[in-house]
């Protein structure tokens, strides 16, 4: 089926058969849709969700608008379809297609799936599928684009190694252009994809494995032990390096960021200008991942961010920004920007919103600059209940912090607070939980007095929101099992029973899907026919509680012979390997077992942006420094 | 403060946009236009936009109107000019002219809608047949239909509401023309007098791959018909 023909269908007969067409449709304002026949290479960005939330995906925006900007390549995308779309396309045979030239996804050189959460994995298999493209890479020949991904599950993709050509560690920016470059020359050279008999795939695949970043996983070779053990992973010759390196921007201030962004029509999840004002944190917090993947931290200029605002403004006709970074409270420049952006856009209606608020009393202010009238909620993670287990985290949060914060949010008139915490993190014991409850009911208890005291009559409403601890890699926490499903359901019950405060209301997370998402992310390559066959089983959508169903995955590890508890439940000695060593993120092995034992004596470990060099390794081993633009933090800015 | 009145047509890709959809693309390119819009007050500051009528999901319209508000007065011709430039593909601005004031709101100025619809006809048909399912069905005083309201399904007579009705077969499809009721006193939908039409010699057609154009929105005037432009020309 050819593009005419699947566009002609979608038009007369799927549009107005599904939920939210505009999910299919494309369209949108700043859509770019190149011809195909004044490019070298051809890519599909591949979002394994649905629309909505991959329209909402940063990464998403900069990539696409990063390739098609060069003038020898182009990109397009899609998303996984809904259910009832699913069922449309398969019932009449009709190959998953782009949303900007609705050409089958077989037409692209290249589909590049972004890896940001386990549990999607399912849809990236499903979406293949769908496509009419083999799932596992030993069965595409060169008829077949490379299937390639990237993104923060990057940091370990073997559980995915079978499924994907090729995977790119780090920040896009620079090494996806240059991917596509060569993806672009060799098939000028080689005539790759125009000759099916021709076999080349794996000659292409050798020469990219060469490059920064790039790391080819059927060029590496995992062995197992009697027991089907994983023992070690190595390249299978010498042309090929031992250890792929994470990419990154060394000048954020300087790399690409698009200000004629799309405007997608339906309402997305983060429906506003998305402007990113650092990458990375270095709080260090020990059972965060996104910390050691987005080391280290670099911000923009004031200068650069006024000016992208400015355009975004007049891109997009959105009337609202938000500044995202994993902790914009933390940016240097943070106050004169919000100051500057509020002001110098007052005339348009546009509102500032910060989606990350730190546990301070700075926060509040923040919060109160950028909601002056309209006091929605407002959302802090202290992630732990007692001091002992936030010291073990290194969550660098009192509860004099808290409660001061707390009471200048009440006092400063909001009356919706949220908390986040975890449950099940190394080391926690009954009156850890206890101190969830304690905490909640204390800030309830001082929004009920202030309130009183003001004579305000609305009820002070607090959430308190726990999620089940999940280990990570390249975290100080990789070593450490999870919580047995049993038991985190046994502690979410408990705090169930002992939250009974009207004024609080309490949620808590699947701890199935908690223990899925632990098995892949610490999983190895054999894991790839757990998924596969859970796919066969009907996983999909599996971050959609409505949607996962954990006996498909039960089945598929008895059907595999594999023990789930093996990766999840187990406690990994120091001199184990580790099937995600042979990936270098930067962060070195011995601060990592550092920071764990400092965890279990409740040791704290400073922010390196202020304070003295954690030696974490980063910035030696990528040749890079931590960047800040805020003039007066440049202490740390010689410690190359 | 002024009202400006814009008539601009829907098309593919964007006659999927949902109403909501279509108020908040309009929103957006009015602010990237740099159309000077006046504000409502309160804690949550809207522009004010008003659309002539909502429009069905997947149904293309040759004239739609919205009157927006804004702060100063600002020709006509430059809204198209820079409104154009800003609009998502499928969106034609086609017309813009202000308001007087004094003037009502669209939304209870237009009271008719005119449509085609077409329809894949699954066996040949003469025109004949088709033409006396037409006689036949306007000869009835009562067209019953079936809505889903709020309250589950309700059945409501929609033969008052349908003014004109024609028929044709063009190229092995359906084509049915007509004037029908539209606004504050209530809509009548094109499928439904289709789904009439039909049943009066059980003609076959494909109900699956149905479309549905709205030709315009107008105004009665006497016994004329007026588009909401027309009708600030006609001042
Ligand atoms: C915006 C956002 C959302 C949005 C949009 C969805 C999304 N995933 O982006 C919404 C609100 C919908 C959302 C939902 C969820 N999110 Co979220 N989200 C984020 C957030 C804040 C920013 C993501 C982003 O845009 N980053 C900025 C870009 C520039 O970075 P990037 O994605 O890494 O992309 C760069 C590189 O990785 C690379 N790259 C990325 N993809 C690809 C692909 C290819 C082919 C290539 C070559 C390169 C490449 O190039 C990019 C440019 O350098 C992150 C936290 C953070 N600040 O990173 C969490 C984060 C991704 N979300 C997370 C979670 C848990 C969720 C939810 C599960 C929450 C929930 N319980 O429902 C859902 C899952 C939805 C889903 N399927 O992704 C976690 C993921 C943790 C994990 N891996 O297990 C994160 C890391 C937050 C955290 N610290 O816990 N999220
Ligand atoms: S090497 Fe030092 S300065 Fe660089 S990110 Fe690590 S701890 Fe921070």
């Amino acid at each position: 089926m050819n593009q005419e023909q699947i566009s002609q269908i979608l038009e007369d007969e799927l549009l107005n058969k599904v939920t939210k067409p505009t999910r299919y449709t494309g369209g949108e304002y700043n859509q770019v849709k190149k011809d195909w026949s004044t490019v070298n290479t051809t890519m599909a960005f591949a979002f394994p969700d649905v629309y909505e939330v991959g329209m909402s995906h940063l990464g998403l925006r900069i990539l696409y608008h990063l390739i098609n900007d060069q003038e020898n390549m182009l990109m397009e995308r899609v998303f996984a379809p809904w259910i009832d779309m699913e069922e449309e396309l398969r019932k009449r045979e009709i190959p998953l297609f782009s949303l900007e030239s609705r050409r089958p996804l077989k037409d692209f050189d290249v589909i590049g799936f972004t890896l940001q959460y386990e549990m999607s994995y399912s849809n990236i298999l499903n979406m293949l599928d769908l496509a009419d493209i083999p799932l596992w890479s030993y069965d595409r020949t060169d008829e077949h684009p490379l299937i390639i991904a990237g993104g923060p599950c990057a940091v370990n993709p073997e559980p995915l190694a079978d499924f994907l050509d090729l995977v790119i560690l780090g920040e896009g920016e620079e090494s996806l252009p240059k991917l596509l470059e060569a993806i672009g020359n060799f098939k000028q050279a080689q005539g790759w994809r125009r000759d099916s008999q021709r076999d080349s795939r794996k000659a292409l695949l050798r020469e990219l494995a060469q490059l920064p970043g790039i790391y080819v996983p059927s060029l590496y070779q995992p062995h197992y032990n009697d027991s089907g053990h994983f023992v070690s992973i190595e390249r299978i010759d010498s042309t090929v390096p031992a250890q792929v390196s994470k990419q990154v921007v060394a000048d954020l201030d300087k790399a690409y960021f698009p200000t004629k962004s799309m405007v997608p029509f339906m309402g997305v999840v983060h429906d506003r200008i998305m402007l990113e004002v650092l990458r990375g944190c270095s709080r260090a917090c020990r059972f965060c991942q996104a910390g050691s993947i987005y080391r280290p931290v670099r911000e923009r200029s004031m200068e650069t961010l006024k000016k992208q605002a400015e355009e975004l403004i007049q891109q997009t006709g959105y009337d609202e920004i938000a500044l995202t970074s994993l902790s914009t409270a933390d940016y240097s420049c943070v106050e004169p920007l919000l100051k500057d952006l509020l002001q110098s856009h007052e005339e348009k209606r546009v509102g500032v919103s910060l989606p990350s608020l730190r546990v301070d009393a700075f926060s509040v202010d923040l919060a109160k600059e950028v909601q002056k009238v309209r006091k929605t909620g407002l959302t802090f993670a202290p992630e732990a209940g007692t001091q002992r287990l936030r010291d073990v985290i290194n969550k660098g949060v009192t509860e004099e912090d808290l409660m001061e914060t707390i009471e200048k949010a009440f006092q400063g008139g909001w009356h919706t607070i949220k908390l986040y915490f975890m449950m099940g993190l190394p080391t926690e014991e009954e009156e850890d939980l206890e101190g969830i409850a304690r905490l909640a009911e204390q800030v309830a208890y001082v929004g009920s007095d202030i309130f009183r005291s003001k004579g305000i009559r609305k009820a002070v409403k607090v959430t308190v929101s726990v999620s089940s601890f999940v280990p990570k890699p390249q975290t100080p926490f990789q070593w450490e099992p999870q919580d047995r499903m049993a038991l985190l359901e046994e502690k979410q019950q408990f705090l169930k029973k002992r939250i009974r405060d009207r004024r609080i209301t309490y949620n808590w997370h699947d701890s199935k899907v908690s223990f899925i998402e632990a098995v892949m992310a610490k999983g190895d390559r054999n894991l790839g026919k757990v998924l596969y066959k859970a796919w066969e089983n009907g996983a999909k959508f599996d971050g959609w509680t409505e949607h996962f169903r954990f006996e498909r995955w039960q089945e598929a590890f008895q059907a595999e012979d594999i023990d789930p508890e093996y990766y999840a439940y187990r406690k990994i000695e120091y001199d184990e390997p580790l099937p995600w060593e042979h990936l270098n993120y930067g962060v070195s092995r011995s601060y990592l077992v550092k920071e764990h034992k400092k965890a279990i004596e409740s040791e704290l470990t400073d922010d390196c942006r202020h304070n003295k060099c954690s030696a974490c390794g980063v910035c030696s081993s990528l040749g890079i420094s931590v960047d800040l633009r805020g003039g007066d933090h440049g202490q740390n800015s010689d410690r190359l | 403060m002024a009202r400006i009145r814009i008539a601009f047509s829907k098309e593919d890709p964007v006659r999927w946009l949902s109403h909501l959809d279509t108020q908040k693309a309009f929103e957006r390119a009015l602010r990237r236009a740099q159309i000077p819009l006046s504000y409502s007050e309160g804690f949550n500051p809207h522009p004010k936009i008003s659309f002539a009528s909502a429009l069905a999901v997947g149904v293309v319209s040759l004239g739609e109107y919205v009157d927006v508000e804004v702060s100063q007065e600002i020709e006509g011709a430059e809204v198209v000019k820079s409104l154009q430039t800003a609009m998502p593909e499928g969106f034609r601005i086609i017309e813009a002219t202000l308001v007087p004031s004094g003037q009502k709101a669209l939304m209870a100025l237009v009271n008719r809608a005119q449509y085609r619809i077409k329809a894949p006809l699954l066996k040949v048909l003469d025109e004949k047949t088709v033409q006396d399912a037409v006689v036949n069905a306007l000869s009835l005083t009562n067209w019953q239909v079936e809505r889903e309201g709020k309250k589950g399904t309700v059945i409501k007579d929609i033969r008052s509401g349908v003014y004109e009705l024609k028929s044709s077969i063009i190229e092995n499809h359906l084509l049915l023309e007509m004037l029908v009721q539209t606004g504050s006193e209530g809509n009548v939908r094109p499928e439904e007098v289709l789904s009439i039409v039909v049943q009066q010699e059980s003609l076959p057609v494909n109900v699956d791959r149905l479309r549905i154009l709205r030709l315009g929105l107008f105004v009665t005037k006497g016994d004329q018909l007026l588009t909401p432009i027309e009708v600030l020309k006609a001042l």
